[in-house]
């Protein structure tokens, strides 16, 4: 019945679904996973990155991109799409440094992309694009970090933490359970990358982390300082294990004496 | 994608002082007039490798026809940087030209995508040497040494097996040959069957120089590496 | 009236130009920054009708930074050069042109070496090793021509390039006043103070 639907480019279904772009949320969800992570006054992007081949060009594989001096984007999807997308993405930030003589809020540009996803959603004869993207960065003459999301439905919205891409379900309840207001720089980051460990198995060589500290500061966390950071995640876990066995072990034995002193005959006037 | 695995492999290896790509040709038919691909225009019989720009050769894998017109686009989006930039247009600039006509061709309804795969072999000033494959969807990665049509599964594990970190373009040469020699599906190699290029720098001027071998030179590059058609007649002798 | 002059030494480009911004025989301003920075190896001096100036070096300006962010390279000098050459062309033949003189300068990271563009508003360009334009050129390009060394220090630079402005406010009867130094190496771009 429905098969008819998917075939003309993004019209509504019976029942008020659009195929087309269900189907594009459906690539994201098999696209690496993506997690943006604001702090008090710093904003943390962190995706999983693929294992690239032995005989592959590292630098060619790339998922956060700047936009501009101060914006920054991650995708989950289709890459080419994301390719296209960006490029888009980019012409407009500067366009709109031409034309106002400011460079681009995040909101704006967040704004402008969403607006792109949504028209490939309704016009005729196109697709929509594959792919969610976490925007990061500064407004000119702020200190305030920001994070938003977009869809390919073009829904675009603000976010505290959020996750894109592969199991980003688990990732948002962890963050949900994890996140709070006012996370310094290193307790962004350690959060960044504790909720990307729920889904990279093979970790901080398949992490990829960059900072937004200030206007147009970005910095990209080489490998050993990733590594040690997940070293530290991993201690911490094993003496919680730790803690959380000793107490089971506590516990049981009080259970135990319980019992036996129950057992001991004359303890009370039966 | 799937005429992709069926057709002819290409095969590139990035050197520290060039690239090489190879291609396998699939003869369509014993009549065939081979005799202008014999001589061969600028080198090369023109059916697989293509000079894309003085900078730039490409190998084509999938539908030749399709091909045929995004090698057309390359050549034109070189030029056209030639004439905004004054300069041999980058290779992953070149890359993305193509990969973005592609991805266009995914989204926008009525035009079904090209079914090509390729590889781009150039040099710039930027990152030198460089070797990149693009797909269908208009996705695209750089290589140290890839290979796509049919076999590339194999091709793709013996180059990982062999290959090393800088490699002089001697080398390379002998890699790739050896490896299409175990991988085609005939039994022997010849000019009518591979197409074989190699870019490095010219020694003296210090710009890019693309070859792309001539029939001959294929057969004599074969020979070299002892890997050439044997003459039936003596090797019935022999037995 | 305006004034631009650049030239090159062993390892750097030296570009001034005028601060004076004026309208008919009144100085609005005196302190107007007309050489832009177009990527953090290229310099761009500008002048010309006011408006088309602004105008089209912001244009420039902002498609340099567009290929550096795409590309995460900048466009080399040459071929930067190349293409701002090209966008005055395609102007001058449209019903608007754009009148505006300029000098590009840069220092090509690729091969440590600098390189100075001498470019008009009729899309002409040159590859020069000193340059000049306005009133002041028909002063400075002698000066310039007797005492310019290709190989020479940033000092000895700033001393040709003094000779040229110094003779331009001794002859010129509307010679500008003050001129803002910029000059690009290895190091990026920086101001001077003459």
């Amino acid at each position: 019945m429905s098969r008819s639907y998917d075939r003309a480019l993004t019209v509504f279904s019976p029942d008020g679904h659009l195929f087309q772009v269900e189907y594009a949320l459906e690539a994201v969800r098999k696209g690496t996973c993506a997690v943006g992570v604001r702090g008090a006054d710093v904003v943390v992007l962190g995706v999983e990155k693929k294992s690239v081949l032995q005989l592959q060009d590292p630098r060619t594989v790339r998922k956060v991109v700047m936009l501009d001096d101060h914006v920054c984007l991650a995708f989950a999807g289709l890459t080419a799409d994301g390719r296209v997308l960006i490029d888009k993405a980019r012409v407009e930030c500067q366009s709109h440094r031409l034309t106002v003589e400011d460079p681009v809020t995040v909101e704006y540009i967040t704004r402008h992309i969403a607006g792109i996803q949504q028209r490939y959603t309704q016009s005729g004869g196109v697709r929509p694009f594959g792919i969610s993207t976490l925007i990061v960065g500064f407004d000119p003459h702020d200190s305030q970090p920001r994070l938003y999301q977009t869809e390919p439905s073009g829904i675009y919205s603000a976010w505290k933490a959020n996750a894109i891409g592969r199991s980003s379900k688990t990732v948002r309840e962890f963050l949900e359970k994890n996140h709070k207001d006012d996370l310094t720089r290193d307790q962004a980051i350690k959060l960044t990358i504790k909720s990307l460990l729920e889904v990279v198995q093979t970790g901080a060589k398949n992490i990829e982390i960059s900072v937004m500290e200030s206007y147009g500061k970005v910095t990209n966390l080489d490998l050993p300082q990733i590594e040690a950071i997940v070293q530290e995640i991993e201690r911490e876990k094993e003496a919680e294990a730790e803690r959380k066995r000793s107490r089971l072990a506590a516990t049981a034995a009080g259970q135990a004496a319980m019992a036996t002193r129950a057992e001991t005959p004359g303890g009370s006037g039966q | 994608m799937e005429a992709i695995s069926h057709a002819g492999t290409v095969l590139g290896v990035l050197a520290k002082d060039g690239v090489v790509l190879a291609a396998e040709k699939k003869v369509t038919g014993k009549l065939l007039d081979l005799s202008e691909a014999k001589q061969g225009g600028y080198g090369g019989s023109g059916e697989k490798i293509f000079l894309l720009n003085s900078n730039v050769i490409g190998g084509v894998a999938g539908l030749t026809a399709d091909g045929n017109s995004l090698i057309n686009y390359a050549r034109s989006a070189a030029q056209q940087h030639l004439l905004n930039y004054n300069e041999d247009i980058p290779v992953e600039l070149l890359a993305q030209r193509l990969c973005d006509l592609k991805q266009g061709y995914t989204q926008y309804g009525g035009l079904r995508p090209f079914g090509v795969s390729l590889l781009y072999a150039g040099y710039d000033p930027h990152y030198q040497f460089q070797l990149y494959h693009s797909d269908p969807s208009g996705n695209y990665s750089g290589w140290k040494a890839t290979c796509i049509g049919a076999n590339n599964g194999t091709a793709q594990s013996l180059l990982k097996q062999e290959y090393k970190d800088d490699i002089t373009v001697e080398d390379a040469i002998g890699l790739v040959v050896r490896t299409m020699s175990k991988t085609m599906d005939s039994t022997t190699l010849g000019s009518e069957k591979l197409e074989f290029a190699v870019l490095t720098l010219d020694p003296e001027t210090k710009e890019p120089k693309a070859k792309i071998y001539r029939p001959v030179e294929v057969d004599a590059l074969l020979v070299k590496h002892g890997l050439a058609k044997k003459d039936e007649d003596t090797e019935m002798k022999t037995a | 009236m305006e004034c631009s002059f650049a030239l090159t030494g062993k390892d750097y480009v030296l570009v001034a130009a005028d601060t004076t911004s004026a309208r008919s025989i009144i100085k609005m301003k005196i302190d107007e920054d007309k050489i832009k920075t177009l990527s953090p190896h290229l310099l761009m001096a500008y002048s010309g009708e006011p408006g088309d100036t602004v105008q089209f070096a912001e244009y420039i300006e902002r498609n340099i930074r567009l290929y550096h962010i795409r590309n995460l390279y900048p466009l080399r000098p040459q071929s930067a050069a190349a293409w701002i050459r090209r966008s005055l062309a395609e102007s001058l033949r449209s019903r608007h042109p754009y009148s505006v003189n300029l000098l590009v300068g840069g220092f090509d990271t690729a091969d440590q070496s600098p390189h100075l563009y001498w470019i008009d508003y009729l899309g002409t360009m040159a590859t020069v090793p000193y340059a000049a334009h306005g009133y002041g050129s028909y002063f400075a390009s002698s000066l310039l021509d007797r005492y310019h060394n290709p190989d020479g220090t940033l000092e000895e630079g700033l001393a040709t390039l003094r000779r040229a402005i110094d003779e331009t406010s001794k002859r010129l009867i509307v010679a500008p006043g003050k001129y803002m130094v910029k000059v690009v190496d290895k190091d990026g771009i920086r101001e001077i103070e003459l």
